[in-house]
């Protein structure tokens, strides 16, 4: 398409790519954004894009800038893309624009050393957090490798205690059981038992008691709750009234256990009635215990010539570990009889068995922190768990570094929680940073997400999508709720200076103005 | 017989419905009368069958007493006597008959023994004895002269009028019993009280009864019960709903007993009726709709009316349109009844007529009913608008697109929003703040957490000409060191109660009060709140938004207010309900008229209104739903609201309950690029759905729609020029723009933008991909994307892929456009005019440009430009200025500054559809200036590919 040099620049869109119109907004309306229309483009189906990204801005004084057709000789100087007011070269309306390159160039030079100052000192404070975090995982190595070590002893430790403590059973076993004590400890446990269950029996009955109440209680309060809901103007649109009703609806539709029914009444009834009148134990035949068969089988050899018993006491002995050992004869055990050397080597057995519990888990934990995603160079483990705060509206919101999310009412009232941390994730964003520096900026920026916050009635759990972009001092710039229970925190942090969204090569800093 | 009965109340009712758990809107059906538990509605209904049970038997009791007929400038004066037999003595009822120009008659009939304040009201009570006569104070501005031409001739039996266009109307007055007919063409087209269903419940006093009546009941309302446990008085009637009556919680005290007033009008040989919004129904009330007379909710069909009520009725057949205006602000009730003709009975109804029978039922006030004989659709609403008033011309950046959301919470979300538009290149002129912005729901005051700087959000929003508006309800929360409440409690400008104390509810606030509007002195006090000074935080670029005007009132009965409240001057709240929107409107109107030196127009938008509310202001539907039910239903609402003379009108884009599927949300979008207010709202519990959220391809879909909307905005605002000055519509169903065509009469879901031949169909089906549009018979239209011609003379199809704007443009049409996209409408006003032709088949097209600055009433000093645009015989387009009579642009030093700065502003394109073959091959036109001076050749291009398309370059 060729066109006279006099249809450049003319205020009137000739070419489908607007290319004839670099100074004026004539083409602005080339845009797939714009209603199709074939008188529109020069005898061209639209949605073409235009040759030039907008009006060029020669800003001397500062640095050049496109400023969009669509905002070219509109009544408005857009200085901030367009500091010389060149976009309004047609002066509409008596639009005035000068030229003010000069101040906001000079503020813009005065700013952007200070912003490479300030990114000077980010990439320092980035290289300590690295630092910081090295030093963190180090640690966490060599806790693992200590760890480690401390399992062996302790694997070595419990054998040699497991040695002993079945030495020690064998020895016990094969003991001569002693007479048993007058008048028979059996009788003074069945006396203990008696009180212990008629105690126990007199709680029970209250208890029932107190649940009955209770149960009426709720049953009563839930009527309440229920003509309420039924019953409340949901006009009035008071919070409170809207909380109340809410958490009732919760509440209702949660599965409730079903408090006492009849089977267990019935039962309840049985267990309650004393002994005496329930006739299911006679304590009166407990309270002075005979031996039982058992126990005389135990102890024949008692009974024979002194001559052979040892020897036979020796190969019965054999016999029963054995017959023991492979499960058919039951162990004879009466705690209460069982040696102190014994009892204190189980007891040594069994803690040395939890210290090594404790180290795996301790071990496991450890090898999983060490293998967890903390951002390239692992420089978020030198911020977990810190916390950063915001007053935005009628609220203070908190950050906590891959742990959680929170909102705090400044009228009172407790926390609600806005997510807990899940992954790192990517965003792209289109924003235009401030001059004071505390903005995302556009392209791919990472993100922090936060799910599973507190429910939102009528929507979804809370979350939380932390935006980060590098800045000196971690800071939440903004927090806005994007949709119902949906929020957005902008937020400033070294740890991300020099990266890219995915976490390697480097990132330049953001230069726009 | 066949028959069928619509019955519409209007009551303005408020429908607010929060904590929804359901995605269905429902009203508590509890909440709202029936016909059943309305007493007068109930009485009246009985009345009228017993009528027609009577047939041929039935003699209205209602009689003019010949020797007190006057015929004089205009007026017939008489007195009509209502006989209540049994030697009682009759009553006195005042008629006044006015004929006015140019051929609209006013009915008027009062009781003269309230007129005189001859009458005792119960319970002590303070209200007023008369009938409410100041409906008519606030509704009629303009028009009322006496028709000159206007003759009677008296006999003993009746008085025949004539008057009109040539004395070609009439209005023959029976004397006994009482009816009017109305005669244009010589044909009956409307008759008064032909059925005699005519009722006016005169002031008694209530008889502590001992006796049972024994008389055969003979009265006009007296009807005949069973006694069973029915209340009955002296004349064996049913008094049970005479005096108290109890709802809900809220007993009505009644002071002054029955006192409705009722009407049968009859439209012979008419079978189509339009009008009487707001309800959530079909444009034309039809045979089709069946019986439904107590379904109480805002669901489709239903023929309740909902936020407010403009009680114009018309009646439609081929080539004729007649209307009745019945001003009357009480709760009213209108039966609808289809009949065929039955003449003939051996024709079993092949070619009989169907007439169309209507009884009006109010529960007081005046029987007060303008007569329009058309006869076509837009003199009736020429002739109202006349009386009523015609829309305000609005400021024009509130015709462009209002991004609304209950609630964007602070100053930040305000400007986060702002520079997303801007950097997503969507257009848009205002953003809106719900109730939340305020300091616990007190008006005139800001969140401090919130919007600490409510200035600087509204500094930034002018950088590009956008505007913020703000909403103000008129309850008042009752809080202490709330200077406004404390100004309303000690000067005393509120509402108030039966006992005369001030009225306390339940609103948003928890407690407040109302302020009465109808006091000069709360008005007054109202226009001090707007001031800058007062009014902190507010800079000129903040509008208002008036919600809960119906009053809502939480407790009170029906969600509003008890009806034996009192307002100024001691009228019953009954008496005045459904104008109490339309007062508390036009009060923050003439406020944000005085807020400004020199004034600027308001904008402010209505939930409640009545009959002249389209003076000051917009309104939309409230509170609807995101469902495809609901956005088709705006359309035959907005449409019914534009023939009812307040054609500033709109439904929440997007739906304000529950969250639209993004394909609902971007036909929304499209739709609501014609509705005349164009507003995206949502409720607080939904997500977020700003135009940018949505995601490619819907947010460049609706990005497209935006746009187009901007592209027709010289378009919209010539419309709102014509309706400001004549009362037409700007959205214009199918009967309005061919009478005549009888096949589309039935239409409302196609319509037209005022006078530029643009015929837009909005999808309102999941998933269509094509629509079907009905066109008149010998028509061409063309595509307005792809010019693509389509013949009249039944439906077409044509494809409406989500991407795709059903849009036709009629042959015949200049439309002025402008093509490049900006921020906002303030932004285009330097921009060139892009004229968009489509020639008919003789070569010839016409339209109109009204432009002005846009703001400020300098338009009335002739500050303004009005071009009318013809092509003629496929030659030659011309331009010249419109002399219409009412504006010919001034030579004033406001219009010569403004011409001046106009002067750059010029039409850079030209493009005409169906333009003639043998100018292929041109490669210039000529333009002259006015005055003949040649300004040379221009380019101009021509494509037969595109059915003949030419476009012309830079004038």
């Amino acid at each position: 398409m060729q066109l006279a040099p006099s249809q450049v620049n003319d205020d009137f869109c000739d070419c489908p790519d607007g290319s004839d119109e670099p100074g004026t907004a004539a083409c602005a309306h080339l845009s797939p954004l714009s209603p199709p229309s074939l008188g529109n483009a020069p005898f061209e189906d639209s949605n073409t894009t235009l040759a030039l990204p907008g009006f060029y801005c020669k800003n001397k004084g500062h640095i050049p800038g496109y400023v969009p057709f669509l905002s070219v000789n509109d009544g408005v100087c857009d200085y901030d893309a367009c500091c010389d007011g060149s976009d309004e070269w047609a002066k509409v309306g008596g639009t005035k624009c000068e030229d003010r390159c000069k101040e906001i160039g000079k503020e813009w030079r005065k700013q952007d050393e200070q912003r490479k100052k300030s990114l000077t000192a980010a990439s320092r404070r980035r290289k300590e957090l690295v630092a910081e975090a090295e030093k963190l995982s180090k640690q966490v190595a060599d806790r693992i490798e200590t760890l480690q070590t401390q399992i062996q002893g302790n694997e070595i430790k419990i054998k040699g205690l497991e040695n002993n403590v079945a030495d020690l059973e064998r020895q016990e076993r094969g003991k001569v059981v002693k007479q048993p004590s007058q008048p028979g400890k059996l009788g003074v446990l069945a006396q203990l038992a008696k009180e212990r269950i008629e105690e126990l029996r007199e709680s029970l009955v209250d208890v029932r008691a107190q649940r009955d109440t209770s149960k009426e209680r709720l049953l009563e309060l839930e009527g309440i709750l229920s003509t309420f809901k039924e019953e409340y103007n949901p006009n009035f649109n008071d919070e409170g009234v809207k909380r109340a009703v809410r958490g009732w609806e919760d509440y209702a539709a949660r599965d409730k256990p079903q408090i006492g029914n009849e089977a267990q009444d019935r039962d309840l009834d049985e267990i309650a009635k004393t002994d005496a009148d329930s006739g299911v134990i006679n304590w009166a035949e407990w309270e002075n215990d005979e031996e039982g068969d058992v126990d005389v089988l135990y102890k024949f050899e008692e009974y024979l010539p002194e001559s052979i018993r040892g020897w036979i006491d020796q190969k019965l002995r054999d016999l029963r570990l054995v017959l023991i050992d492979n499960g058919v004869l039951a162990t004879h055990r009466e705690s209460d009889s069982e040696s102190k050397e014994l009892t204190d080597a189980r007891n040594e057995l069994k803690s040395a068995q939890d210290s090594l519990e404790g180290n795996k888990k301790q071990l496991d934990e450890h090898k999983e922190d060490l293998a967890k995603d903390f951002g390239a160079d692992s420089v978020f483990r030198a911020l977990k768990g810190q916390c950063i705060e915001k007053d935005s509206g009628e609220y203070t919101y908190e950050l906590c570094w891959l742990t959680q999310t929170k909102q705090k009412s400044k009228k009172g009232g407790g926390h609600t929680t806005m997510g807990n941390f899940v992954s790192f994730e990517t965003v792209t964003v289109d924003d235009v940073v401030p001059a004071d520096g505390k903005g995302l900026g556009s392209g791919a920026r990472i993100a922090l997400k936060y799910e599973n916050g507190q429910h939102c009635w009528n929507g979804p759990n809370r979350s939380t999508m932390v935006v980060l972009a590098c800045a000196e001092t971690d800071e939440l710039w903004k927090i806005v709720e994007e949709e119902k229970c949906v929020y957005r925190m902008e937020v400033g942090t070294a740890a991300v200076c020099g990266i890219d969204s995915q976490g390697n090569g480097a990132q330049q800093p953001r230069d726009e103005l | 017989m066949l028959s069928s009965v619509i019955r519409v109340q209007l009551l303005p009712l408020l429908l607010v419905t929060f904590a929804i758990l359901e995605s269905a809107v429902s009203v508590k059906h509890e909440n709202f009368k029936t016909c059943d538990q309305s007493g007068f509605c109930k009485r009246n209904r009985a009345f009228a069958d017993h009528v027609t049970a009577s047939g041929s038997s039935w003699a209205s009791p209602y009689t003019v007493l010949p020797n007190t007929v006057k015929i004089k400038n205009g007026f017939v004066t008489g007195t009509i006597l209502k006989s209540l037999g049994d030697g009682q003595p009759s009553i006195h009822l005042p008629l006044s008959i006015h004929f006015q120009e140019p051929g609209v008659a006013r009915i008027t009939i009062d009781e003269a023994q309230r007129q005189k304040g001859d009458i005792e009201l119960r319970h002590g009570s303070p209200a007023r004895k008369e009938r409410y006569t100041e409906v008519d104070k606030w509704v009629l501005v303009g028009q009322s002269e006496s028709d000159p031409g206007m003759k009677g001739e008296f006999s003993q039996k009746e008085t025949i009028v004539s008057y009109g266009p040539g004395n070609g109307y009439k209005a023959i007055i029976r004397h006994s019993p009482f009816s009017v007919d109305f005669v244009r063409d010589d044909q009956v087209q409307i008759k008064f009280n032909g059925n005699g269903m005519m009722n006016l419940e005169h002031w008694r006093p209530k008889v502590e009864k001992e006796k049972k009546g024994s008389e055969e009941a003979k009265e006009g309302e007296e009807i005949k019960e069973e006694p069973k446990e029915v209340s009955t008085g002296e004349h064996g009637e049913d008094e049970s709903t005479w005096w108290e009556e109890s709802f809900g919680e809220n007993t009505d005290s009644k002071p002054k007993g029955p006192e409705s007033v009722a009407m049968d009008i009859t439209f012979p040989a008419y079978e189509h009726v339009y009008g009487i919004p707001g309800h959530a129904g079909p444009l034309a009330l039809k045979e089709t709709r069946l019986y439904n007379s107590d379904v109480f909710e805002y669901e489709m069909d239903s023929p309740m009316t909902l936020y407010g009520a403009i009680p114009l009725m018309y009646a439609h057949r081929k080539q004729s349109s007649v209307g009745v205006f019945w001003m009357n602000a009480a709760e009213t009730w209108i039966d609808i009844e289809k009949q065929k003709q039955s003449s003939n009975p051996l024709s079993l109804g092949i070619g009989a007529k169907t007439d169309t029978k209507t009884h009006w039922i109010s529960e007081n006030g005046l029987i007060d009913i303008f007569v329009f004989l058309g006869p076509e659709p837009k003199d009736i609403i020429q002739q109202y608008s006349a009386r009523t008033g015609n829309t305000q011309l609005p400021q024009e950046f509130s015709i462009g697109y209002h991004q609304c959301r209950w609630n964007y919470v602070t100053d930040e979300d305000v400007k986060d929003v702002d520079n997303k538009m801007t950097r997503h290149h969507i257009p848009y002129d205002v953003i809106w703040l719900d109730i939340e912005y305020t300091d616990g729901k007190k008006y005139f005051t800001w969140d401090e957490h919130t919007f600490p700087d409510p200035l600087g959000m509204q500094k930034q929003l002018d950088a590009s000409q956008r505007k913020l508006v703000a909403i103000i309800d008129p309850h008042i929360k009752n809080e202490a060191n709330y200077p406004v409440v404390e100004a309303l409690k000690s000067q005393d400008l509120g509402i108030h109660n039966k006992d005369n104390n001030l009225y306390e509810g339940w609103c948003w606030p928890g407690s407040s009060y109302w302020i009465d509007c109808f006091n000069p002195a709360a008005r007054k006090w109202w226009d001090s709140l707007f001031t800058y000074q007062s009014f902190k935080g507010t800079a000129s670029n903040l509008f208002l938004w008036n919600d809960m005007n119906e009053p809502s009132v939480f407790n009170g009965p029906e969600t509003t207010m008890p009806k034996d409240n009192l307002h100024h001057g001691n009228w019953e709240h009954r008496d005045i309900h459904n104008l109490n929107g339309l007062t508390f409107h036009n009060a923050t109107y003439e406020a944000m008229l005085k807020r400004d030196h020199p004034a600027k127009r308001p904008f402010v938008l209505t939930r409640s209104y009545y009959s002249g509310s389209q003076r000051v202001g917009a309104m939309w539907t409230g509170d609807n739903q995101a469902s495809w039910s609901h956005l088709q239903a705006s359309i035959p609402m907005i449409l019914s609201m534009n023939i009812a003379g307040f054609p500033f009108a709109g439904a929440d884009v997007g739906g304000f309950f529950g969250n639209p599927s993004k394909e609902l949300l971007t036909r929304w979008y499209q739709a609501g690029a014609f509705y005349p207010f164009f507003r995206g709202h949502a409720h607080i519990d939904t997500r977020r759905r700003e135009p940018y959220l949505i995601g490619d391809p819907y947010t460049q879909i609706i990005t497209q729609a935006l746009r187009l909307r901007y592209q027709l905005l010289p378009a919209w605002y010539t419309a709102f020029h014509t309706a400001s000055t004549s009362g037409y519509p700007i959205v214009r169903p199918h009967y309005y723009v061919h009478p005549s065509d009888e096949a589309g009469f039935g239409l409302d879901d196609q319509f037209y933008l005022a006078d530029t031949g643009l015929l837009i169909k909005p999808v309102v089906t999941e998933g269509a991909t094509t629509v079907d549009i009905y066109l008149p018979p010998s028509s061409t239209y063309y595509d307005y994307f792809t010019f693509k011609p389509y013949t009249g003379g039944g439906t077409v199809t044509i494809p409406a892929p989500l991407d795709t704007i059903p849009l036709l443009m009629q042959a015949g049409h200049i439309i002025p456009r402008k093509d490049r996209p900006r921020r906002s409408s303030g932004l285009m006003r330097w921009d060139p005019y892009t004229l968009l032709i489509t020639l008919d088949e003789h070569g010839n097209a016409e339209g109109e440009l009204y432009i002005d600055d846009g703001e400020s009433f300098d338009y009335r000093d002739g500050a303004f430009i009005h071009r009318r645009f013809t092509f003629s015989a496929g030659r030659e387009l011309r331009s010249s200025n419109f002399a219409s009579g009412i504006d010919v642009q001034g030579s004033g030093k406001k219009a010569k500054e403004y011409a001046k700065r106009m002067s750059g502003v010029g039409v850079e394109k030209v493009i005409i559809v169906n333009a003639p073959r043998t100018w292929e091959g041109r490669g210039t036109v000529v333009v002259q200036e006015e005055g003949g001076r040649r300004r040379g050749g221009q380019r101009c291009s021509f494509s037969a590919g595109r059915r003949g398309e030419a476009r012309i370059g830079r004038w």
